[in-house]
């Protein structure tokens, strides 16, 4: 009897009878597997370690009388609440007693996702095939042609068919054991309370999840007396909810979680963090005077797989390491898997304002579409640079801008790898724009590569070309 | 050699309910239903005739009542001297709560000196999440929030940590409270329409004052509306957190260094009020990658004596947000005011752009506020006296501040991106504060789209010109 508190406080504050007397009704089912589960936890001696999850429905004040840890929790969310009670302290011995609105209807989605994950808690379920709290309502185990307060004619068909949960549970993989039972004489309470504590003993162990369902008496909203409700059960409901296993694995015990870890190196390698590195501070660069504000915005625009959200990086990179603020923002919506991408760049000298890049004072467009797209918002006195490789036909650019076709995929190509075209056109940009200072962007891709070495020479045999292929055009800066 | 004489039931009528289960249970047929009302129940006691009891012990589990049929031999204290009317004399005294030895307190550990770091504004979040002790994920993923959730996923499980992609958001908030109530530090990521979906959890959380991490990456609504930028969720993160009286801090960065910072900063604030607290970015700030320093510590959180742990230290605890008597809810609402009354007096935050001598006060978060802050500056090199009020508490709204301020002020701009949702947040607090403010401008955008420079700057200088 000791997993039960020795005084109700909590039960109206404890006064008078309510100090040792339950909430429930004369007859009610849930008195009997409270009595069990308490038991169990007394037998088991988990009752430190044991953290009960409180439903809504009658049972919401089963924390009024388990002298355990005790969490209630919102209609139907009680597994959800199991879980993260259960992964915060695997230790713990976490029960969640349901009843049948709670589990069964509002609370479907968590019953069932919960239970596929296998985790070992354990779900006790009160199905009384009716609604309790609320007074009487159809519940989703409700039978055939009961009679409730929201079924006034008797439960048809489009109401729906009583739902069976244990089959149900016991039809998912997560689950190792699922049984039905029930309290209505000897015999069968005998069965309940042993598969109460196997229930539990398969979280102890490790095993994996549990799900009891045990039909019980609402003698109240029945309408019947404590003993017709259990006669109702017996000849009524246990044949729509046959009784006995409905799952029951031999698994070995798998659950075991280590403690978390808080070394500070870990978490800085994970994260990507690197320590500061103790290399002889480069001189600012001086901001060049040749470009009109002290916050340039860039645009690149493709398709995916263009790389151009990848050249944005490399260049805000490449400008925050110089000491500029540098921002970059990608489309980030469902035509980044597969259609148009685009990122805007913002390098200036002290703080990027505005990330956003509406009138880019460059551009680099890898398909004509972009080109079409964003060439008109390029203000007079801006770069467009395209692929003249995809690009053949530009049609009608604007005027007075600087006008660059570099072929990015013809050069990447001539290197041996398409997929380089980005790294050209950076190269393109920094012959074209001279923001950074020159080596900027190669030792960005120094970095970035370190773990990967072999793509080093390529990127920057990249690089160079892009370069090249607009100081060979010889558009002045 | 007769059998040992087994312990027989013992009833105390007034813990009877008279359901008959145990007639049926007993197979010598040694109860009987009675006949008597008990005066103190109104109820009909069954009636015990122990000749025949061998002490099978099967009427006790039939009997639905913890204190109903019981072995005689219990409790340990009975002598049989008992006072019926007193059950604290019958039953033993009433049980000592166990209390916990107190707060196991967080452990600061210092970092060694880091390279600055070039962080999408989810990442760093997420990092800022990490540094802060936060070991447990729980979240469903949706854009432009997901790579938060990601990161996690790939980093949680390392640090031998919990990541779970919940059935929805609603599952998701739901295990946070199951973590946050187990007192551990505990988040999510989602956007607006997930945001939506949790709202239910979080005024649970507030009910029973667990602490939790939401960021919340805001983009345009209504319905599904769309994934780019909007200040979409001021008025629920401020004023509609689910049913009930319901308040969190909100907090509203405006650049991947503060996404970092302020989600750091919300645990402690999330543990110090034992309450949810609300990060408020919109989807630039989520997506946009920019310069992030990182901290010189990071935290290995402790254990609240209040944590419904699973070990006996925290036995006695209960996480719950029922209280079904009106007077301790009552007394649990003023209990929450107390509390949302220290938070409007300790955490009101704000960063003053050139508000000193500033005539037209610009008042923008977020993103809005880079662009704010450049239209403030070209008006002063117009000449007109701007400034810029950004505040990074939205919920409570930093109006101390703003009443120093507005004295010198001629006009105020309310420069967001969606309905207006942070001017009506401005109005309240200025009503509240009985403060009767210069004219109040606007320059909105919505939709996804974020108020350019040029509209704030059209906005400032000449208020007729001010976009509907």
């Amino acid at each position: 009897m000791s997993a039960f508190y020795d005084h109700f406080s909590r039960h109206a504050h404890g006064e008078g009878l309510k100090a040792h007397s339950t909430h429930y009704c004369p007859g009610c089912g849930h008195g009997v597997a409270h009595c069990d589960l308490a038991d169990a936890i007394d037998e088991l001696g988990i009752q430190d370690r044991t953290v009960l999850i409180s439903p809504v429905g009658c049972s919401v004040f089963a924390y009024y009388y388990f002298d355990v840890g005790n969490s209630q929790a919102a209609h139907g969310r009680a597994p959800a609440v199991a879980l993260g009670h259960k992964l915060a302290h695997p230790e713990a011995v976490v029960i969640c007693y349901q009843g049948d609105g709670d589990l069964a209807s509002i609370g479907l989605a968590e019953t069932i996702s919960i239970a596929q994950m296998g985790l070992p808690i354990t779900v006790i379920f009160i199905n009384n095939a009716i609604y309790g709290m609320t007074g009487g309502q159809l519940a989703p185990t409700s039978l055939m042609g009961q009679n409730t307060t929201t079924s006034p004619g008797g439960r048809n068909a489009t109401m729906g068919q009583p739902l069976k949960m244990a089959e149900l549970i016991a039809q998912l993989d997560g689950p190792v054991y699922v049984e039905r039972v029930a309290l209505f004489d000897t015999r069968e309470r005998v069965k309940a309370r042993k598969a109460i504590k196997k229930a539990i003993t398969n979280q102890l162990e490790g095993r994996g999840y549990s799900f009891i369902e045990i039909i019980a008496e609402c003698p109240t909203h029945l309408k019947m007396t404590p003993q017709e409700a259990v006669e109702w059960v017996k000849t009524k409901m246990e044949p729509v909810f046959p009784l006995g296993v409905k799952k029951d694995l031999t698994v070995e015990p798998w659950f075991k979680r280590d403690a978390p870890v808080f070394e500070p190196e870990a978490v800085l390698g994970l994260s990507g963090a690197e320590p500061r590195r103790e290399e002889e501070v480069r001189p600012a660069p001086t901001w060049p005077a040749h470009l009109p504000a002290r916050d340039v915005a860039i645009k690149l625009a493709g398709s995916g797989g263009d790389g151009a959200q990848t050249a944005a990086l490399l260049l805000t990179r490449a400008a925050i390491a110089e000491g500029y603020d540098a921002t970059a923002i990608p489309s980030y919506g469902p035509e980044s898997r597969g259609g148009t991408s685009y990122a805007d760049v913002h390098i200036a000298e002290f703080e990027v304002l505005d990330p956003a890049a509406p009138e880019p004072h460059a551009l680099i467009a890898f398909n004509a579409p972009s080109l079409a797209k964003f060439a008109a918002t390029v203000p007079e006195g801006g770069l467009i640079l395209y692929d003249s490789t995809v690009i053949t036909a530009p049609g009608d650019l604007p005027e007075n801008r600087r006008i660059i076709p570099v072929p990015f995929t013809g050069i990447a190509v001539d290197l041996g790898r398409a997929m380089v075209k980005n790294v050209v056109a950076l190269g393109a940009l920094q012959a074209a724009l001279n923001l950074l200072p020159e080596g900027s962007v190669l030792a960005t891709l120094h970095h970035v590569l370190k773990d990967k070495p072999a793509l080093l020479p390529l990127n920057e045999a990249a690089f160079a070309a892009g370069h090249q292929a607009v100081m060979a055009a010889q558009v002045p800066v | 050699m007769s059998a040992p004489v087994r312990p027989k039931p013992f009833l105390e009528p007034m813990y009877c309910k008279g359901c008959l289960r145990c007639i049926d249970a007993c197979p010598r047929d040694c109860i009987t239903p009675g006949t008597e009302i008990n005066p103190a129940t109104g109820l009909v006691p069954v009636r015990l005739h122990l000749e025949n009891c061998n002490g099978c012990t099967l009427c006790i589990q039939a009997c639905p009542e913890p204190y109903g049929l019981r072995l005689e031999t219990e409790p340990p204290g009975f002598e049989g001297d008992f006072v019926l009317e007193d059950p604290a004399k019958l039953f033993g005294e009433k049980c000592v709560p166990i209390h916990s030895e107190g707060d196991l307190p967080d452990n600061h550990i210092a970092l060694p000196a880091c390279e600055a770091m070039v962080l999408k504004g989810n990442y760093a979040a997420a990092i800022g999440a990490l540094l802060a002790g936060c070991r447990h994920f729980f979240g469903y993923p949706i854009t432009p929030s997901t790579e938060g959730a990601e990161l996690m996923a790939k980093i949680l499980p390392r640090l031998n940590g919990s990541f779970v992609q919940a059935v929805s958001e609603v599952a998701a908030v739901n295990m946070m409270y199951g973590t946050g109530g187990a007192g551990l530090p505990c988040m999510t990521f989602t956007s607006s329409p997930g945001f939506s979906l949790m709202l239910e959890g979080i005024s649970y959380m507030i009910g029973a004052e667990v602490p939790g991490v939401f960021v919340n990456i805001m983009r345009a609504g209504p319905g599904l509306g769309n994934i780019a930028p909007e200040q979409s969720d001021i008025k629920l993160a401020c004023r509609g957190l689910g049913h009930g009286n319901t308040r969190a801090i909100v907090l509203a960065p405006s650049t991947p260094q503060e996404m970092l910072d302020l989600t750091r900063e919300a645990f402690a604030l999330a543990f110090r009020y034992r309450n949810p607290v609300v990060i408020l970015g919109d989807g630039f700030l989520g997506q946009m990658t920019g310069k992030v320093r990182l901290p010189a510590t990071m935290i290995r959180p402790g254990l609240p004596a209040w944590a419904v742990w699973g070990d006996r230290a925290h036995r006695h605890n209960l996480i719950n947000s029922i209280a079904l008597a009106e007077t301790d809810l009552e007394a649990h609402n003023h209990h929450l005011n107390r509390k949302y009354a220290a938070i409007s007096a300790c955490e009101q935050r704000v960063d003053c752009y050139r508000c000193a001598d500033a005539e037209v006060l610009v008042i923008a978060c977020n993103t809005p506020a880079r662009m704010a802050k450049g239209a403030v500056e070209a008006a002063r090199a117009q000449g007109v006296k701007a400034g810029l009020f950004r505040p990074i508490t939205l919920w409570p709204f930093p109006i101390d501040t703003l009443a120093e301020i507005l004295p010198g002020v001629h006009r105020i701009v309310v420069v967001e991106a969606g309905p207006g949702q942070l001017e009506d947040e401005l109005r309240l607090a200025l009503s509240h504060a009985g403060i009767a403010p210069p004219p109040i401008d606007y320059v909105r955008r919505c939709g996804g789209f974020l108020p350019p420079q040029a509209e704030i700057l059209a906005g400032i200088l000449a208020p007729e010109e001010v976009p509907a």
